[in-house]
This record gives structure tokens, C-alpha cells and sequence, in this order.
């Protein structure tokens, strides 16, 4: 069940594929919502519209790490720095935190006060900014670091990933300046608006910017947009430098691919996907806290991507879904009807790291590739799994 | 095949800009110590052996990742945790099955019997990951066997999280307290025994690396694997054995650090860990002294981070490490033993 | 502009106190074919790595098309037009024989982030015309398989015929080959005679190719360069070299232990 196809090889099946997928995509996601919240209250326990906004976030975080680990093969264990970028972003440019900006700043932003101090800028234009910021902070990370052996980059990232939330949390006074308001957090910010649309009036009636429906079409959009970019560039010559390097870095060195310029736009698109990610998740809970940023979150987001497929974007979809779906509602609900049934009080979430530790072990073990392999790893494995069994045949 | 398989970019160690620059890196942290030093020698001297103390302990586990790391090239993420591990087993033998709390000849006893029990322990749970995970990952690319390695380290975590609970638990020290005083510094006994019980099995180590049978087979092993096998070496033997070394090791640090600090807590593994991986780093993984010295490198810059008068205070305690460990990995990745990697061509 | 492609001066590269390549002078006149001999370990493939910029040399200059390629990355020389192949085959194993050939086309595309994400036509049209150009190099170099065939897969004669396509890629000036009949029958070896020559002619560039093959290295060479425990011991016509006494110590006085190896 190959869904990725080889760019350039048009067979009538695989065609049809190439546009099934999308379209059923296109279909499903966007009647989630209607789904769930109009088919009753089994849909209503199970599958919450709260949870459902959350997979979107992560499906961003995760296709963004994607670039970053199944593209270019770069391990990054510090992906929660990009999310922080992405968040403080928000946190910073659609409140009043920066009160000593009065009167504040105004651009089409749906604040609740036109008067009230701070830079409150509109969500649609903060999502650019996030980006970039984070992107610059990808770029600024990876430029000294990306010439390291793997395993090394791997600490590295992961150092920073300590670092930064470390810094926001004692950022509250540097110099007498309140930079993030350390444990406290910044909040409340200015709710998701519509832009233009909002702010004319016109969109007022039409469009309710308080509830999920609203949030989970904003944040499918911004996926359905960064899916495109992922196929896009997968399937130009960025893409194939990216997969050159990841298959033998020195060859393709010598095939003129320049290899700090490649790793850092890998490192600069998958950060931009954790900046919007970031900035999207703060507008949704209406603040940021700095205990929100830890090792774990990065952990979480390379199980998504592994379990659904490196290098494989609707695997990376399907692994975000279902790990988000799990840690925020299934095993909560699971141990809930547990209980309900044998009159026991287990504490199912209490087992969160344990389920991620061992879909992590299992699949590296069992099933490398994930859920959904990219094509070329998965014809590709099969070989290897042979010539393995002959070698350790051949040593035995 | 003819027989080139030397450095990528130069062999030998070439003092080009970044090396400089790594070595005036180290030349600042000198003349930052030696300014506190001026200014508050007492303090400064107090928190230098609480820190080399402190040290003794990174180093104990920084070993156990230069172990492994020297013969499989694998980051071994859950070192720290299994640390974690064994500091939760010695504080359920000592208080909840001895029912030990305080200092007396019975509870060194205890002592005594769980520090075997502690190594045995950490050292089987070690060599049981080993053949139960990245045993079957010998030939997989490097990525699988580190991320192997993450997912084993949340496991970890979360046993940790059932078996101590997710707060902290205050645990009682059996080990005389009070302190030895000199003057105006004062040294906790607790630390002493800490760099007392380090220094035997430091030698220990270095004997079985050197001198026996076993270490001559993990020496050749970590050189080339396919070769060491040809000879007639168990390699999977050996890789188990080191291991087990390493988890020793972790295990000792772990009920050295509960007569230290008398808390046992599910995430203390990672933290430490990390401060562990770093000195490893430091010293040149995959370098035995190397290790012992960053660790004790590390612990004198953390304790005067932490406690002297020009340091940045505890709430940067771990970004000072870690940003030691980036500006190693980027100026000087070999570490300070170390010597230089390279790729075949 | 000279007629010199490459000139290589007083090369010399030291690892440790190990002399690799001991103050090697090198000409390669614009055009020709000329091959690279010696023994293993002669450090015919330490060369290689100097001129393609993988290793710095202790000492010695390297102008390359009459710039010096000093300070240079690998992926900066091979942009000047110097391509090479691989002693040991080194594909991109999981992507396509046309994957693997466009890949080396890297640095003459032109089409940036933002043209691939927003599908310009210009960028289309480019990238069309690079997998023209990557199959007509295919069929050029003789690869018999599937061009949408993973580069693993192939047959080891197209795995080698197909590290030519993907040098080629690159426009080269200069074509380095590390023992690229390392493995081929004697048919193969002749085939690849003719075919050496018809690269040179058909793309108009310039031919070092490292061999053990004798017959390959007779056959094809304009001029030979013989090298032993990294020095220069002998230059010139295959006629010349064969006469040479060190050449003959060299090899035939240690055919024994050669064969062994």
C-alpha cells in the first residue's frame, strides 16, 4: 500500500491514488467537526472537538519535524524550542504584555478593548511572523551545530531544548525588563481572530471566533498549506539534496549538493512549522506557560513521526492523530470505562511515558519504518532484511 | 580494495580557529574561578570540593556512557535513568525492607549489603536492555539505536514514576552525618565516603580494562567488531559485559547520591544524565580518564555556578552545563583526551 | 586561459607522521585521458581526495582550470566542474537511477525554496528538463535498467555505469575515475575502453581515471603517472612507462605479494 509515489512514474493506478489520498483527506478532515458534534454523545466523550483541535497542532509539529528527521535525516531532540519561539511569539504580539506600550498597537486584531495597551496584532499576521522567528532561531541553532555526527547533533539540539525554557523561565528580569514573565506565563491573549474579515465587521455573524469549530478549521488550514509545501519541496531539487544527504552525506558533498546551506533549510522549514504550530497552540489556550516547554513534548513529536512513517507525510498525519488522540482523550476515556466496568481506580494517563517509551522501542525494533513507510523504504527493506539474514546466516 | 581509510580533512590534530577557540574557552572558566577566588577564597574553596565531590559522582556515571559509547557507538539515553532505577532500589532495601534510618553499625551494615545490591541490580537491568533492544540493532542504521535508547530512558522514567511515586521522596542516610571541618570549610561525611568508595572502583575499572582477559576482548571490540570476531572473541559477550560495567557503576553513583542528598525522585535520572553525558563529553568520550576528569570538571564548575560569589546562582545551574556541552560539541568534539574522528572513504 | 586543466604542484599530505603523498608534481594537459597507477596504498586515492577537496593537503598547490581550488569545499570544486566516481560504489541507495543523476545537478538548478512551493513554470519547466537530461545521460552511459529503479537495486555493471551518469550531471571538465572497471569481465573492460573515449569526445572533457587493469590503463591513456609509496616514480606514454626500470621493480618485483593482497 504504497501511498507515496515515485515522482515521474504515472501508471493509471497510482495516479488515481495521487488524487484519491488528498481528496479523501480533503473530505474527512474537514467534516470532523460536524461529525463530532453533531452525532451524539458517545463522539462528544470519545472524540472531543478540544482533542481534535490539539491533533491539528501536533500534525503541524510533527510534519515540520518530518522535514528536519525523515527528509534530511537529522536527528533533533530539541523540536520543544521551536514550539516556544512559535508560542512567545504569539504571547508577545497579540496581548497586552508589553503594557508600557500605550497606547498600544492595533493592526486588525479583534481585542476586546481597542484602548488596551501592548502590541496587539492580528493572528494572520503574527503566523508569518512566528514562522520566521523560529525559523531564524532553526537557522541560529543548527549553523554551529550541523556539522556534528549524528548522535552528537542529537545532544545538542537537546541541550538547547533545556536552555531556552530555562531562560524563559528565568527571563522575568533581565536588566529590570520583563521579558516572559518566567513561571507565570503570559496570558491572557487576544482571541483567534479573522483578520480583515473580523475587523470590517463583515465576518462577525458568520464566523464565531470563540469556539473550536472556528479553531479546528484555522488550524486544518494551516496543515492542509504545509502538507503542500511538504510534497512540494519532497519532490523538487531541495527534497533530493535532503534525501542525498540522509542516504551518504559525503557523496552527495561531491555531487555538488552544498551540505550546510541543504541541512539548514531542512532545519529552517521543519523550526517554521513549529513557530506556526507554537503560535496557533497559544492563541487556542489563550496564553503560554513556560512549563509547557520540555524534553518530553520533543520526544512525543519524534514518536508521531515514527510511528507513522518517516519521510512519509501521510504517515506523519496518521502518527500525530493517533498519539495526540491517545495522550489527550483515549487513555483517559480507556481508564474511565476500565473502571466503570471492574470498579477499579487505575490511573490509565499515569502510564504516558511507558505507552511512548515502548511504541518507540517496538517500532525501532519491529517495524523501522512506521505505520506508513514512504515507498522507498519500504521496497528498500525488504531487501536489507534479506541481506542481513544472510549475513548473520553467513557469521553464524 | 586498496587500504586508504584515513581522516576526512587532515589527520592530525591542527590548531585551527575553532580549536583555538575552544581552548580560550577554557581559559576563561580558569580565570572566572580564579576571580572568585580572589574575592572569597573560604567560600570559594567550601563550594569547589562540594563540587569535585559532587564531580566524583557525574564521573561514576559519565562512565558508564563512555563504556558503552567506546565499544557501540551508542549514546545511551537511559544511563541516567537507570542511575534513577538504582536509587530507587537502594532506598526500598535500606528504609522500607532494613527498615533503616539512621546511623548505627546495623545500617552500615545495610550499607554495605545494598551497595552490592545496587550495582548487581543496575548492571542486570543494563545488560538486560542490551539483549533484549540493541542487541537485535547491531546493523541498523545509528539513528534506531538511539532513538531505541530515548524510548527506553521514558520506560524507565515511568516505572520510576509507579515504584517511587511522582514527588519526591525523603529518604534517611545511613552513613554518619555531621561534617569534617577545617578551618572555616566544612565537608559533609556523607561526600567524603562519596570520593573515598570512587577512587577503588576507579582502579578497579581501570584494571579490568587494562589487565584482564575480558578488557583485552572490549578493547579489541571497540576497535573493530568484525575483526575481534574473526579472532575468536564473543562480541556479544563483550558488548553485554560492558554493560554490565557500566551499570555497576550507575549503581553505586545511585546509593551514593541517596546518602548525599536523601531523596529519591523519578526524574533525577535525566537531569543527572545529562550533566553525566556532558562530562563524558568533555573528557573525550569513549576516554576512561577522560571521563573521571570531565566529571570532576563539571562538579567544580557547577558548585562554583551554584554557590560562589560571581556565579550565575542554581536557576542556571543546568544551562551552564549544557551550555558547556553545545560549545564542546561545536569548538572541540573530541573532548579533551579524545582524539579525532574519522570517516573512510 | 592554458592548456593544462589540472596543475598539481609539490602535493603533499601527511597523516601524522605517515607521508601519504610525498611532493607530487601533476600536469594534466586540457583533453586527454590520463591515468593514475601504482600498487595499493601508492596513495592514488589520497590524491583523488586532495584534488576533490575531501582532504587539505599538508603542502602544495592545485589550480584547477587556472583557479587554485585552496579553501574550497568539496561541493564549491565539484561546481568548477570536477566530478568523480567511487572506488567503492556510492549511490544513492533508496532514490531513483534518475533521482541519483539529478541530484548531481544540484548546483546548475536554478529553482530556489519558494519557486518549488509555489510550482513557478519556470521551475516546472526546469525540472522536466533535468529529468530529460538525467535519462539521456542514462542511455548515454549504457544503464541497462529501469531508470525509476531504486539505485540498490540495479545490476552491479549499471550500479558503476550509472556513478558515470551521475559525474556527468555535473557538466565536469574534469572526469575522476577511481577504479571503474574494478570488478568487470574482460568484454566489460573493452566496452568501457570505447566507452571512456566517446565521453571524452561527445562531452569534451578531461579524462583521470585511477586502474589496476593493465590492459585498460594501456589501452586507453594518453599518458601514464605511476606512483609508489606516494612519490612520483614515473610519467609518460604507456610505451615509456612500460620501459621504465622502477616501474618494472614495482610492479613485476612484487607480483607476488600483489596477487596475495
Amino acid at each position: 500500500m504504497a501511498v507515496v509515489t515515485t515522482p515521474g512514474t504515472g501508471t493509471g493506478a497510482r495516479r488515481l491514488r495521487r488524487v484519491a489520498v488528498p481528496a479523501l483527506f480533503l473530505i474527512g478532515g474537514l467534516s470532523v467537526p460536524t461529525v463530532v458534534t453533531n452525532v451524539g454523545a458517545f463522539e462528544d466523550r470519545w472524540f472531543p472537538l478540544t482533542t481534535m483541535v490539539l491533533c491539528g497542532i501536533f500534525v503541524m509539529f510533527t510534519l515540520g519535524l518530518n522535514i528536519v528527521v525523515g527528509y534530511a535525516g537529522l536527528l533533533d531532540l530539541g523540536y520543544v524550542a521551536f514550539f516556544l519561539f512559535g508560542a512567545y511569539t504569539a504571547g508577545w504580539l497579540m496581548s497586552s504584555f508589553f503594557f508600557q506600550i500605550d497606547p498600544g498597537i492595533h493592526i486588525f486584531d479583534a481585542a476586546i478593548n481597542p484602548d488596551s495597551p501592548g502590541i496587539n496584532l492580528s493572528f494572520w499576521i503574527v503566523v508569518p511572523i512566528a514562522a520566521v522567528v523560529a525559523a531564524i532561531a532553526g537557522v541560529i541553532i543548527g549553523a554551529p551545530t550541523l556539522r556534528l555526527k549524528s548522535d552528537y547533533l542529537a545532544l545538542v539540539t537537546l541541550g538547547f531544548g533545556e536552555i531556552l525554557p530555562q531562560a524563559f523561565r528565568n527571563g522575568e528580569s533581565i536588566k529590570g525588563f520583563n521579558l516572559s514573565n518566567g513561571t507565570k506565563g503570559i496570558g491572557p491573549t487576544n482571541p483567534l481572530d479573522m483578520g480583515w474579515l473580523s475587523w470590517t465587521g463583515v465576518g462577525k455573524d458568520a464566523i464565531n471566533v470563540f469556539d473550536y469549530k472556528t479553531r479546528y478549521y484555522v488550524i486544518f488550514a494551516l496543515c492542509v498549506i504545509f502538507i503542500l509545501i511538504s510534497l512540494r519541496l519532497r519532490d523538487g531539487k531541495l527534497g533530493r539534496a535532503w534525501l542525498a544527504i540522509r542516504e551518504d552525506e559525503l557523496a552527495a558533498s561531491l555531487m555538488g549538493v552544498p551540505l550546510m546551506r541543504t541541512k539548514l533549510w531542512a532545519y529552517g522549514v521543519g523550526a517554521a512549522a513549529g513557530g506556526i504550530g507554537g503560535a496557533f497552540y497559544c492563541v487556542s489556550l489563550g496564553g503560554v506557560q513556560v512549563d509547557t516547554f520540555n524534553f518530553q513534548f520533543s520526544v512525543i513529536v519524534l514518536c508521531m513521526v515514527i510511528l507513522g512513517g518517516m519521510a512519509n507525510v501521510y504517515g506523519c498525519i496518521l502518527g500525530a492523530v493517533i498519539l495526540t488522540w491517545v495522550n489527550y482523550t483515549g487513555m483517559k476515556e480507556i481508564g474511565n470505562s476500565v473502571n466503570n466496568t471492574f470498579g477499579t481506580e487505575i490511573s490509565v494517563p499515569k502510564y504516558q511515558f511507558l505507552i511512548f517509551g515502548i511504541v518507540l522501542v517496538l517500532m525501532m525494533l519491529f517495524r523501522r519504518d512506521g505505520m506508513l513507510p514512504a515507498a522507498r523504504q519500504k521496497h528498500s527493506r525488504e531487501i536489507d532484511a534479506q541481506i542481513e539474514k544472510i549475513g548473520t546466516e553467513g557469521v553464524a | 580494495m586498496s587500504s586508504m581509510s584515513q581522516a576526512v580533512r587532515g589527520g592530525g590534530r591542527e590548531w585551527n580557529a575553532t580549536n583555538v577557540v575552544g581552548v580560550a574557552l577554557l581559559g576563561l572558566i580558569g580565570l572566572w574561578i580564579l576571580w572568585n577566588f580572589i574575592d572569597s577564597p573560604t567560600q570559594v574553596i567550601q563550594v569547589a570540593i562540594l563540587g569535585l565531590c559532587n564531580g566524583a559522582l557525574y564521573a561514576l556515571i559519565a562512565l558508564g556512557y563512555t563504556l558503552v559509547y567506546g565499544i557501540i557507538e551508542l549514546i545511551n539515553f537511559a544511563h541516567g535513568d537507570l542511575f534513577m532505577l538504582g536509587s530507587v532500589f537502594s532506598a526500598m532495601i535500606i528504609s522500607d525492607w532494613f527498615g533503616q534510618e539512621t546511623s548505627n553499625p546495623t545500617g552500615w551494615a545495610v550499607f554495605a549489603l545494598t551497595f552490592v545490591a545496587a550495582m548487581a541490580f543496575c548492571a542486570a537491568i543494563n545488560v538486560s536492555v542490551d539483549q533484549l533492544a540493541y542487541r537485535r540493532l547491531r546493523n541498523a542504521p545509528k539513528l534506531a539505536p538511539l532513538i531505541t535508547a530515548v524510548g527506553v530512558s521514558f520506560i524507565f522514567q515511568n516505572v520510576g514514576i509507579i515504584w517511587n511515586g511522582s514527588a519526591p521522596k525523603s529518604q534517611n542516610a545511613v552513613l554518619p552525618g555531621g561534617s569534617l571541618e577545617i578551618g572555616d570549610v566544612r565537608v559533609p561525611w556523607t561526600y567524603l565516603f562519596t570520593v573515598i568508595i570512587t577512587i577503588p572502583l576507579l582502579l578497579l575499572l581501570t584494571w579490568i580494562v587494562q589487565k584482564t582477559r575480558q578488557g583485552k576482548a572490549m578493547r579489541a571490540t571497540a576497535q573493530d567488531p568484525d575483526a575481534a570476531r574473526l579472532m575468536g572473541i564473543n562480541t556479544n559477550r563483550t558488548i553485554a559485559f560492558t554493560f554490565a560495567l557500566g551499570g555497576a557503576m550507575a549503581g553505586a553513583a545511585a546509593i551514593m547520591y541517596l546518602q548525599n542528598n536523601g531523596t529519591t525522585r523519578y526524574d533525577a535520572g535525566f537531569q543527572l544524565g545529562l550533566i553525566a553525558f556532558t562530562a563524558a563529553v568533555l573528557g573525550g568520550v569513549g576516554n576512561l580518564t577522560g571521563a573521571v576528569l570531565g566529571g570532576l570538571l563539571i562538579g567544580l564548575i557547577q558548585g562554583l555556578n551554584d554557590g560562589a560569589p560571581h556565579g550565575l546562582g542554581q536557576e542556571w545551574s543546568q544551562s551552564v552545563v549544557f551550555s558547556i556541552l553545545i560549545a564542546l560539541m561545536v569548538f572541540r568534539p573530541s573532548g579533551i583526551l579524545g582524539s579525532p574522528t574519522s570517516e573512510k572513504v | 586561459m592554458s592548456d593544462l586543466i589540472l596543475d598539481a604542484s609539490q602535493i603533499r599530505v601527511e597523516f601524522g607522521g605517515l607521508v601519504a603523498v610525498n611532493d607530487v608534481d601533476f600536469q594534466i594537459p586540457t583533453g586527454s585521458i590520463v591515468a593514475l597507477i601504482g600498487p595499493n596504498g601508492a596513495g592514488k586515492t589520497t590524491f583523488f581526495n586532495v584534488l576533490t577537496g575531501l582532504y587539505r593537503s599538508t603542502a602544495g598547490t592545485v589550480m584547477f582550470d587556472g583557479q587554485p581550488i585552496a579553501g574550497r569545499a568539496p561541493h564549491q570544486i565539484a561546481a568548477m566542474g570536477m566530478a568523480r566516481t567511487f572506488q567503492n560504489i556510492r549511490l544513492f541507495g533508496t532514490m531513483t537511477a534518475t533521482e541519483n543523476v539529478m541530484v548531481a545537478m544540484h548546483a546548475h538548478l536554478k529553482g530556489g525554496l519558494w519557486q518549488t512551493i509555489f510550482g513557478s513554470p519556470g521551475q516546472r519547466r526546469e525540472e522536466q528538463a533535468a529529468r530529460d537530461t538525467a535519462h539521456e545521460l542514462i542511455d548515454f552511459c549504457g544503464v541497462n535498467g529501469d531508470p525509476d529503479e531504486f539505485a540498490k537495486n540495479l545490476s552491479y555493471g549499471d550500479q558503476r555505469r550509472l556513478e558515470v551518469a551521475r559525474a556527468l550531471a555535473l557538466r565536469p571538465k574534469l572526469l575522476l575515475l577511481d577504479e571503474p572497471t574494478a570488478g568487470m569481465n574482460p568484454q566489460e573492460s573493452d566496452d568501457f575502453i570505447a566507452f571512456v573515449r566517446r565521453v571524452r569526445d561527445a562531452k569534451q572533457l578531461t579524462v583521470l581515471l585511477i586502474e589496476h587493469d593493465m590492459k585498460v590503463v594501456m589501452g586507453v591513456s594518453e599518458r601514464i603517472t605511476v606512483l609508489e609509496y606516494g612519490s612520483k616514480i614515473a610519467e609518460g606514454t604507456g610505451e615509456e612507462v612500460r620501459a621504465n626500470e622502477r616501474v618494472i621493480e614495482a610492479y613485476l618485483g612484487k607480483a607476488a605479494t600483489h596477487g596475495a593482497t
